[in-house]
Order: structure tokens, then sequence, then C-alpha cells
């Protein structure tokens, strides 16, 4: 480091003595006082707009006539990293191909809300919603059976329009109502 | 008998009167403070109860008095009961010599009162100093009494710094005292009558600028705010002294120290500012010819000058950190108290000069 010169330690002395530091940083607060523009928004009152991808509620879809999606292959069981849902998957009645989840659980207080059930399930039959306020009294409130989701799917999304650009071709073996998905590439 | 007792209702209508002056003031500052800070940090401050939140002064008062009061156990009751009046008290029992106004006296019932200050003793700037060593009790014993780690630490911390501080406070009012040769505040307030150069800050023989200055920093210490608040340093001792206080007493020591800052700035606009002199010689409404309202001009100046300082405490606190503890005292002993008595030594001969050739 260089040796200061007396100059310099003069001036360094005198800001020392008229608190010129501390003038700079009243300067600086009284700056923001007078130029008052708060970025405070009334939570209750006013919300902010989210983002398009936002990731809220976890919600069970439903087709456009009213079928679940849900076909209980259990792969967003497998691909939750915090144990979330539970998946009871059994054989719709006299149609012996097909399966649906008999039971399906949430356990909303460890949900880290990764969107990894969303992206593994091959139906499209999770998705997450923009809802956020979910503070309850009551933590098994919190625990959510497979009526309460597809309630929210059902608040949330009323239109039941697939967003096909969003979907990956390889779901389209899945969705055979929806003959115009382009083909897999080979 | 009777004059005695219309003296005793008038004295009583008067401490009633600054009493709820003071009450309103330390109302209003609960809300300035957190509105000033705020707009400040770039936020809003309390906007919910009421419109633009001013009546949340109200709401706080409601919530603490509706708290459980919790006594910690293992905590001396008594002392942990005293604390919290020992330091409000003092800090309210300050205003009866504080004059707020210009010292004029009114004829009522063949009695001459003077209406605003409440008691013109000759010895006001000693026993406000006294009343303040006082108030550290409370603070000290409450941090004792509690039973509490943090609560000691924040004692102990208060009484070593208040000590550093009140020495400084003292040594910079006594130039003042050399320059009014009086120690009552309506004696020294007169003195500065007739336009700002003749305030102590700026007055001829000895300006006290340097002890204005260490009179302010010395006074943030003294009422333990930022950037002096060690004794509360609520990211080392969540709450310093106050951690185990709730409800009415927690109360009580917020009162304490909004009011000691409202003490500490009439003080100061007192000694140093020309307390409520207008810094013009006389006053606009007596020059126009309302003589009887003159009063009103004075009551406004003090305010204004107490409000600014008030302003200042909150914008140090939005401004700067806190100190380190050697730092707070390395700065008391070695930076202030030699500022202080250079003062005292420079004003006594510049007087001594001053009086020689007049």
């Amino acid at each position: 480091m260089a040796q200061a010169t007396t100059r310099e330690r003069i001036i360094d002395w005198l800001k020392t003595m008229t608190f010129y530091e501390l003038l700079v940083g009243m300067k600086a607060t009284m700056s923001h006082l007078i130029h008052y523009k708060p970025i405070t928004l009334q939570y209750p009152h006013e919300k902010r707009t989210l983002p398009d991808n936002y990731r809220g509620m976890l919600a069970l879809l439903r087709y456009d006539d009213g079928t679940e999606k849900c076909v209980g292959c259990d792969l967003c069981e497998a691909a939750c990293p915090s144990r979330v849902i539970r998946v009871v998957s059994a054989e719709v009645p006299e149609e012996p191909t097909k399966r649906y989840s008999k039971e399906y659980y949430m356990d909303m207080t460890r949900c880290l809300f990764c969107g990894m059930c969303v992206d593994a399930c091959p139906v499209d039959a999770l998705g997450m919603t923009r809802e956020f306020e979910w503070a309850v009294f009551d933590k098994r409130d919190l625990q959510l059976n497979k009526q309460q989701l597809l309630a929210i799917g059902d608040r949330s999304f009323p239109v039941r329009e697939k967003r096909l650009e969003l979907q990956h071709p390889n779901v389209a073996f899945f969705n055979v109502a929806f003959k115009h998905v382009p083909q897999k590439p080979n | 008998m009777t004059e005695l007792s219309l003296r005793l209702a008038v004295s009583l209508a008067q401490i009633a009167a600054v009493m709820g002056i003071v009450m309103l003031t330390v109302m209003i500052l609960t809300l300035a403070e957190r509105k000033v800070l705020g707009w400040m940090q770039d936020r809003m401050g309390p906007m919910e109860v009421g419109p633009y939140g001013i009546l949340q002064p109200i709401a706080d008062g409601l919530k603490l008095f509706f708290k459980e009061d919790i006594v910690p156990a293992g905590a001396n009751k008594f002392m942990f009961s005293l604390a919290p009046i020992l330091a409000m008290v003092p800090a309210l029992i300050g205003f009866a010599v504080i004059p707020f106004g210009p010292n004029e006296t009114i004829q009522l019932f063949g009695m001459t009162i003077k209406p605003f200050v409440i008691s013109d003793i000759n010895i006001g700037v000693l026993y406000i100093l006294a009343f303040a060593s006082i108030g550290a009790y409370g603070i000290i014993l409450g941090g004792w009494a509690s039973n509490s780690k943090y609560s000691l630490l924040g004692g102990l911390r208060s009484a070593a710094q208040i000590i550093s501080y009140e020495l400084n406070v003292g040594l910079a009012i006594v130039g003042v005292l050399i320059m009014s040769g009086s120690l009552s505040l309506v004696k020294i307030t007169d003195a500065q009558a007739g336009g700002f150069w003749h305030w102590y800050v700026f007055a001829f023989p000895a300006p006290q600028i340097f002890a204005f200055v260490v009179y302010v920093i010395s006074a943030v210490a003294e009422t333990n705010r930022v950037p002096f608040d060690l004794p509360e340093a609520e990211s080392e001792l969540v709450a310093g002294f106050f951690t185990e206080y709730s409800g009415m007493r927690f109360a009580f020591f917020f009162i304490a120290e909004y009011a000691n800052m409202v003490l500490v700035s009439c003080v100061a606009a007192a000694l140093f500012l020309g307390g409520w002199n207008a810094p013009y010689p006389g006053t606009i409404l007596a020059h126009i010819g309302l003589e009887p309202f003159a009063w009103i001009e004075g009551v406004a100046w003090f305010t204004v000058k107490v409000y600014g300082f008030l302003f200042l405490f909150f914008w140090l606190r939005a401004t700067l950190p806190r100190l380190r503890y050697d730092q707070l005292m390395k700065f008391g002993w070695k930076v202030m108290l030699p500022i202080a008595l250079a003062n005292i030594v420079v004003t006594a001969i510049a007087m001594y000069i001053y009086n020689q050739f007049k």
C-alpha cells in the first residue's frame, strides 16, 4: 500500500472532523425521502401480477367431458422429492385395460412446489394453479384428497383447453383424443 | 389557605397540560418515526389503521394495554415493577423547567402566573441533568431484575454508556452556562432574544458550535438511539434491557425513551437555538400590531425547533449503523470529552476578555 502523502492525510483528517462520510450517508437517505417512490405493494388490497410460469397450488385436472385425466401410473409419486404424493391405483371397473387412481393424497405441508410431478405426469393430469393464499389454522387442512385436488383444478381451469405448444410429442401416445399432435420424430 | 389551594390548582392544571402535550408528542413520534424511516427506506410505514395509518399509535396503545403482564420466573418482582416507573418518571419530570413560550406573566386571582413554564427554578439545567441520571437507574434495574442474560448485558451496557455520555452532556452545557451566567432555562432563553446571531450556537464572544455538536451526539447516546443503541441492540441482545417486559411495563419503557428524546430536544432548543425566540428580532405578530398574540409565534418557533431535532433523530436512525462497543467508549472518552473540555477553556477565556473590554 502506498504511503499517504501529507495532503491526503490532511484531507482525511478534515473529512473526519466535518463528519463528511456521515453527511454523505445522510444526504442519501434524505434524497430517498424527497424523491419518495415506495416499492411497497399493499398486499391484501392490491396483488402483483404473477408471471406466466408461476408455480402455485397443485391440482388434478379433467378432460373436457369431465373424466379425470389421471391414469394412476404413480410416476408423480416417484418423481416427488418430498414424498408429498400418495397414489392408490386401481382398474376401472368393467374395463380391464384402463386404470385410474382410486385414491390420491397430497400432503401439502411438505410440498416445495418444484413442479417435478407436473413434469413427470405422462397425461398432463397434474397442473400448477396460480393460487398461493393457502395459509390455514389447522395443519391437517393441508392434507388433501382427490376430491379436493379435483375441485382446485376445476376452479382454476374452468375452461380445460390444452396448451398444445407446451406438450411433448411423446405424450401423444396417451392422449388419443388429440390426433393433430405432431408425430414422434424418428 | 385559599391562595395555596388556588396555586395548587393552577400548578396542577399546568402540569396536566404539559403532560398531555408531551404524551401527544410521544404518540405522534411513534408514528412519525415509523413513517419517516419507511419513507427514507422506500417503504410506506404503517398504512392499515385509519387513513394512511394515522391511528396506528392508538392501536398500538390499546394492544399494549390488553397484553398479558408477564413477570419472568426468578425475577426480582419488586425491582422488576419499579424499573419502568423509575425510567418513565424522570423522563417526564424534566419538562417542569422547560420554557415553552415567552417569559410573560399573567395576573389571575391576584397571583402572578407564568403560563409557559411550570416552575422557573434557578437551577433548571442542574435539575434536568440530575433527573436524567436517575433515569439510568430504571434501565439498569430493569436489566438486572429480569433474571435474563440479555437484559443484564443490556443494562450493564446502558450503565457504562450513560456514565460516559452524561459527562459530555454536562460539560457541553457548561459553555452556555458561562455565557449566560445562569442555570435557569428561562433566563438562558431570554438572553438569546433578538435574532439568530444571538443564539448561543452563533453568539459573539464564543460561538458554542462545538459544544452544540458534542451535545447533540451525546444526547443521541444518552437516549439510547441509533447509532448508540447498544443497550437495546436487537441483533445482539434480543431487545436489551426490556427483553422480558411486556404489556404496560414495556409501554412505560417505550414512553420513557420517546419522552427522553423530546426532553433532550427541548433542552437543546432552549440552550443552543434560542428556545422560543424567532431567528429574527422580535416577532412578526408584534410588528403588525397583534402584540397579545405574539406568544403564538414564540410557541410555534419552539415547536419547530424541537421537531427539527426529533427529525434529526429519525434521520440518523435511518442512516447510520450501530457502533461497536469499544468504538462507543473510545469516541466518548477520547474524542467528545477533550472537545467539551477545550470548549469550556476557550469559552471561559473569551468571556473573560470580552467582559474586560465591555
